[in-house]
C-alpha cells in the first residue's frame, strides 16, 4: 500500500498512452480482448487519481520531467484542480469504455479504441501539464483523437462534420501556436510559473495580443459563443459515447486551458467584464436553440453550449464562491450530460431514428434507461435531490454576493436561461412517459454493459447531490489554487 | 524605414504567410483550397517561431569543437518546438486529405457550398 501511495503521477499520461500502442499488437493475438483494454486502463487511472487524491491536497505535487529543476524543464503541477479534473477524466473514461463494450460492434473497432485512449491521454496531460508548450502538444493530441473519432462512422453526416471541425479546429491551434511563440519571444521561457512570475501588467500590448491569441485559440476547442459553429454538427454525428466523451471531457478541458490561462499564466483574475457578457449570450444562445430542435443529439449538443456559457458566467465572477461554483458546474456538467448521451445512445438504437417525435412511448418499453435519462435531465436543470442544484445555487450565492446590481440583472437572465433548459427537456419527458406509443411490444431494455456505467453515474449524481460536503474538500483548494497565483509560482519554483 | 524592414524581414515574411493562408481559408470554396490555406497558415507559423531565435550571424547550436561561444549561436528552444510543430501540422493534413476523399465519394462535389446536410 505504501508503494501505492509513493506512484508518481506520470502514470497517469504514460499508461493509458503506452496500451493505446498495446492495442494493435494484441489484436494480433484476439480480436475479442481489444475492447476491454480500455476499460482496464481507465481502471487503473481511476484507482490511481483517487489514491493521489489525499497525498496532493496537502500539498502539490511538482514532477519534474528528466531530472533538470524548473524552469528548464517540462513539468507536471498536479495540484487540486488537476486531480480533480484526472478523477473526473479517469471515472468518466472507465464508464464510457464499459458502454462500449457493447455499443461499439461495427467498423473498425481496433481503431476506435486506440483514438478513445489517446484522446482521454491529451486530455489527463492537459489538465497536469505546468508548461506552456506541453499544454499544446496534448491539445493537439486531444484535438486530432477527437475529430477522427467524430468521423468514425463513416456517414455522410459524420464526414462532413468532422471536415468542418477539423478546419476550425486548427485553425484555433495555429492561433494557440503564435500566442506562445509571442509569448516565448518575450519572456524567453516555456514555463507556466515563469511567465507568470514575469508578467507585470496585461494592459500592454504585447502581452494583450497573445492573450487574446490563446483565448481565441483554446477557445474553439471550448465551444465559448462566436466560436462554437462546429458543436451542434459534431457531437450530434459522433458515436453516442463519443458524444458523452466529447460534451462531458473535451469541452471542458478546453475550457480548463482558458482558465489556467487566463487566471494563472496572466492573473486576470478581476476584469472579467467581457467574459461575463459573452458567458451569458452563450447560454442564452445555447438553451434557445436547443429549444427549437427536432434532433435529441443536437438538441443535447446546443444544451452543452449553454451550459459552457454558465460555466464561463460563473469564472468571470471572479470570487472564490465563483471559482468554485464553477468548477463544481463542470462536474455536474460531465456527470449529467454523460448519462443523457449514453442513456440516448441506446434509445436512438432501439427506435432507429434520432427524432425527438420517435420517442413517444418508450418510456414504458426501456423503463430503466428513461428512468436514467430522467435523473440526468433533472441534474442538469437543477433539481433538489441531484448535484445540479448544489452547484446552481453556488453560483447563484456567488452571483449575489457581489452586491452590484449588473449582477442581479445577470442572474435573472441565467434563470430565464435555466426556465427555456427546464421546457425542452420536460417536453421530451412528457414524450417518453405520458404520449400514447402504436407499437405495444414487450419491454428490450438497453444491454447490462450499457446499465451499468448508466446506474454509476445516476448513484454518484444521486451522492454528490446529497452531501455536497463531500465535494467541497476538493473544490475550496482548487478555488483558491485558481485565485491565487503567487502560491502556484511558489510551490513550482521554490 | 529600410532599416525596420531589414530587422524585421522575417517576421513581416512570416506573418504575410500567416495572413495569406487565413484569407484562402475563410474566402476559397473549394475544399482541397481550404486546406492547402491550412497548410499555408501552419507553414506562416512555424517559420514565426524558428525565426524567433535568430541571431545576427549566429552559428548553430552545436558543441562540434570545444570552446565555441555560447553567446554567437542560435537558441535551439524555438527549434525544438517547430521540430513538433511541423509534425502535428502534417498529421492535421493527412487526416484532412483522407476525409476529403471520403467526402468526395459521399456527396460527388467539393464545394463547400454545395455540402451542407447539415442546417439549424
Amino acid at each position: 500500500m505504501n508503494e501505492l501511495i509513493d506512484l508518481n503521477p506520470v502514470v497517469l499520461i504514460a499508461v493509458p498512452l503506452g496500451l493505446a500502442f498495446l492495442v494493435p499488437l494484441v489484436e494480433l493475438i484476439s480480436k475479442k480482448i481489444i475492447k476491454w483494454i480500455p476499460v482496464l486502463g481507465f481502471l487503473f487511472n481511476t484507482v490511481i487519481a483517487l489514491s493521489l487524491l489525499p497525498r496532493v491536497l496537502k500539498e502539490t505535487i511538482i514532477v519534474k520531467i528528466g531530472g533538470f529543476s524548473p524552469p528548464f524543464c517540462i513539468n507536471l503541477v498536479v495540484g487540486p484542480v488537476g486531480i480533480l479534473f484526472s478523477v473526473l477524466i479517469s471515472i468518466t473514461g472507465f464508464l464510457v469504455a464499459i458502454y462500449a463494450l457493447k455499443y461499439i460492434k461495427e467498423g473498425a473497432e481496433q481503431k476506435y479504441h486506440i483514438l478513445y485512449m489517446l484522446l482521454l491521454t491529451g486530455a489527463t496531460g492537459v489538465v497536469l501539464t505546468g508548461d506552456i508548450f506541453n499544454l499544446f502538444v496534448f491539445f493537439e493530441v486531444l484535438c486530432i483523437s477527437s475529430y477522427a473519432l467524430v468521423a468514425y462512422l463513416g456517414y455522410k453526416t459524420g464526414i462532413e462534420s468532422s471536415i468542418k471541425y477539423l478546419i476550425q479546429g486548427s485553425i484555433g491551434s495555429s492561433f494557440l501556436l503564435i500566442g506562445i511563440g509571442l509569448l516565448y519571444g518575450q519572456f524567453g521561457t516555456l514555463n507556466m510559473a515563469d511567465i507568470a512570475s514575469q508578467i507585470e501588467s496585461v494592459h500592454s500590448v504585447s502581452v494583450f495580443v497573445p492573450m487574446i491569441l490563446m483565448i481565441t485559440g483554446l477557445g474553439i476547442e471550448a465551444a465559448i459563443f462566436p466560436l462554437n459553429a462546429w458543436l451542434p454538427d459534431a457531437h450530434s454525428s459522433a458515436p453516442s459515447s463519443i458524444s458523452a466523451i466529447l460534451s462531458g471531457i473535451a469541452i471542458e478541458v478546453g475550457l480548463y486551458a482558458v482558465i489556467r490561462v487566463l487566471f494563472t499564466i496572466f492573473g486576470v483574475s478581476n476584469f472579467l467584464m467581457f467574459f461575463l457578457f459573452l458567458g451569458v449570450i452563450t447560454l442564452l444562445i445555447g438553451e434557445m436553440c436547443a429549444f427549437s430542435q427536432e434532433n435529441i443529439k443536437r438538441m443535447l449538443a446546443y444544451s452543452s453550449i449553454g451550459q459552457i456559457g454558465l460555466i464561463v458566467f460563473a469564472f468571470s465572477i471572479a470570487s472564490p464562491f465563483g471559482v468554485s461554483g464553477g468548477l463544481f458546474q463542470m462536474i455536474n456538467h460531465t456527470l449529467s450530460k454523460a448519462l443523457l448521451f449514453l442513456a440516448s445512445g441506446f434509445m436512438i438504437y432501439k427506435t432507429g431514428s434520432m427524432k425527438i417525435s420517435s420517442f413517444e412511448g418508450i418510456g414504458r418499453k426501456m423503463p430503466l434507461t428513461c428512468l436514467l435519462f430522467t435523473i440526468g435531465t433533472f441534474s442538469l436543470i437543477g433539481l433538489p435531490p441531484f448535484v445540479g442544484f448544489a452547484s446552481k445555487f453556488m453560483i447563484i450565492r456567488a452571483a449575489l454576493a457581489q452586491g452590484e446590481l449588473l449582477y442581479t440583472i445577470l442572474i435573472g437572465i441565467v434563470l430565464i436561461g435555466t426556465i427555456i433548459e427546464g421546457a425542452y427537456f420536460f417536453r421530451i419527458i412528457q414524450r417518453m412517459y405520458f404520449a400514447h406509443s402504436n407499437d405495444i411490444n414487450q419491454k428490450e431494455e438497453s444491454p447490462v454493459a450499457g446499465l451499468i456505467p448508466m446506474f454509476v453515474f445516476a448513484s454518484l449524481i444521486l451522492f454528490i447531490g446529497l452531501y455536497p460536503d463531500f465535494v467541497s474538500k476538493i473544490l475550496n483548494p482548487a478555488a483558491a489554487e485558481l485565485m491565487d497565483k503567487i502560491d502556484y509560482i511558489r510551490s513550482v519554483l521554490g | 524605414m529600410i532599416n525596420f524592414l531589414q530587422n524585421h524581414i522575417f517576421y513581416i515574411g512570416a506573418f504575410g504567410l500567416i495572413l495569406i493562408g487565413l484569407f484562402i481559408m475563410i474566402s476559397k470554396r473549394n475544399l482541397i483550397k481550404v486546406i492547402i490555406g491550412l497548410s499555408i497558415l501552419e507553414t506562416g507559423v512555424n517559420l514565426f517561431i524558428v525565426s524567433l531565435g535568430y541571431l545576427h550571424k549566429g552559428t548553430a547550436p552545436i558543441f562540434s569543437k570545444s570552446g565555441l561561444d555560447v553567446q554567437k549561436m542560435v537558441d535551439p528552444v524555438p527549434q525544438a518546438l517547430v521540430l513538433t510543430a511541423i509534425v502535428i501540422g502534417l498529421a492535421v493534413l493527412a487526416l484532412a486529405l483522407s476525409l476529403t476523399i471520403r467526402l468526395y465519394n459521399h456527396f460527388g462535389t467539393l464545394n463547400l457550398q454545395k455540402i451542407k446536410e447539415q442546417k439549424w
